[in-house]
């Protein structure tokens, strides 16, 4: 993010002035007092300037972008970010590139990891939660569909031998995979079980 | 590795100035302690250590390339 500092008699005028620097309206920034001022005799003599620090306002899916970039210039990787808000007001996060297997890692560990520090550099930034998604290589949409798929194949397994089934330990993300794709099936429900790596989705005939 | 450690906890905190990140690096392991304000330990822990964790898989990645064992402890204020 790029900051700039301004110093003005008072708080408005070095809103103005932050603004007319980094080009933009008054509205599209934010800013942080370094020193507060003080009224001087008369209002001028002796008094000192406000300081304050001010950049421009951004989408957390702009910041997100951003902050990926950064992470894989750092890492040395050959890889571009790019993100976009989903339907649900989520983040995005897809990167493309070389090396995707470093940043993917074992069992997709290191971009699962990525999209936890990512989500909660968001949060942070903006104040409540903000779901983030990292994909690479579209990575997570081939998981997604083997998930889809082995949720599919237990669901017409258990609506045929009436017989519940519980399906290996999976993530937040993962399990929210099985629930969406199972819940309009009028033959089964589904329900999650056990403690935090070890809990588990269960599908019972209905 | 340092640098990028840093960057990535200067953005889960609301004291970025009081972040600090220290690396000793020997011939077959690489040690990363970080320190934030006191109040924010939390925050770069995590709930069940989530945030630490994640912290971890990223130095051991960013590692993989020198072939370095890696370590990263969160210092906390009595520690230090």
């Amino acid at each position: 993010m790029d900051k700039v500092t301004f110093k003005a008699g008072n708080l408005e005028e070095a809103i103005e002035g932050a603004a007319q620097i980094l080009g933009v309206s008054k509205d599209e920034i934010e800013h942080k007092v370094v020193s507060e001022g003080k009224a001087g005799v008369l209002g001028i003599i002796g008094g000192k300037d406000i300081e304050i620090e001010a950049w421009k306002k951004i989408s957390p899916e702009a910041r997100g972008q951003e902050i990926m970039q950064e992470i894989l210039n750092y890492m040395g990787l050959l890889a571009v970010a790019e993100a976009k808000t989903g339907e649900d007001r989520e983040v995005i996060v897809d990167i493309k590139g070389e090396d995707l297997g470093q940043i993917i890692g074992k069992d997709g560990a290191t971009i699962d990891a990525l999209q936890v520090l990512i989500s909660a550099a968001l949060s942070r930034a903006y104040g409540g939660r903000i779901r983030t998604y990292v994909d690479a290589g579209g990575y997570r949409e081939k998981q997604k569909q083997a998930i889809e798929r082995l949720a599919l194949s237990a669901a017409k397994d258990v609506a045929a031998s009436g017989q519940e089934k519980v399906l290996p330990p999976m993530s937040a993300g993962e399990r929210r995979i099985v629930h969406m794709a199972l819940k309009d099936d009028p033959k089964i429900t589904t329900h999650s079980e056990g403690m935090g790596r070890d809990r588990r989705l269960v599908i019972s005939p209905r | 590795m340092k640098e990028l450690i840093e960057y990535i906890v200067k953005n889960l905190v609301d004291k970025p100035e009081e972040v600090e990140v220290k690396e000793l690096s020997g011939e077959s392991s690489t040690s990363i302690g970080i320190s934030v304000a006191e109040d924010e330990a939390g925050k770069v822990i995590g709930k069940e250590g989530r945030i630490v964790n994640a912290l971890r898989t990223i130095a051991k990645a960013a590692g993989a390339k020198e072939m370095k064992r890696v370590s990263l402890e969160i210092i906390t204020k009595e520690e230090r």
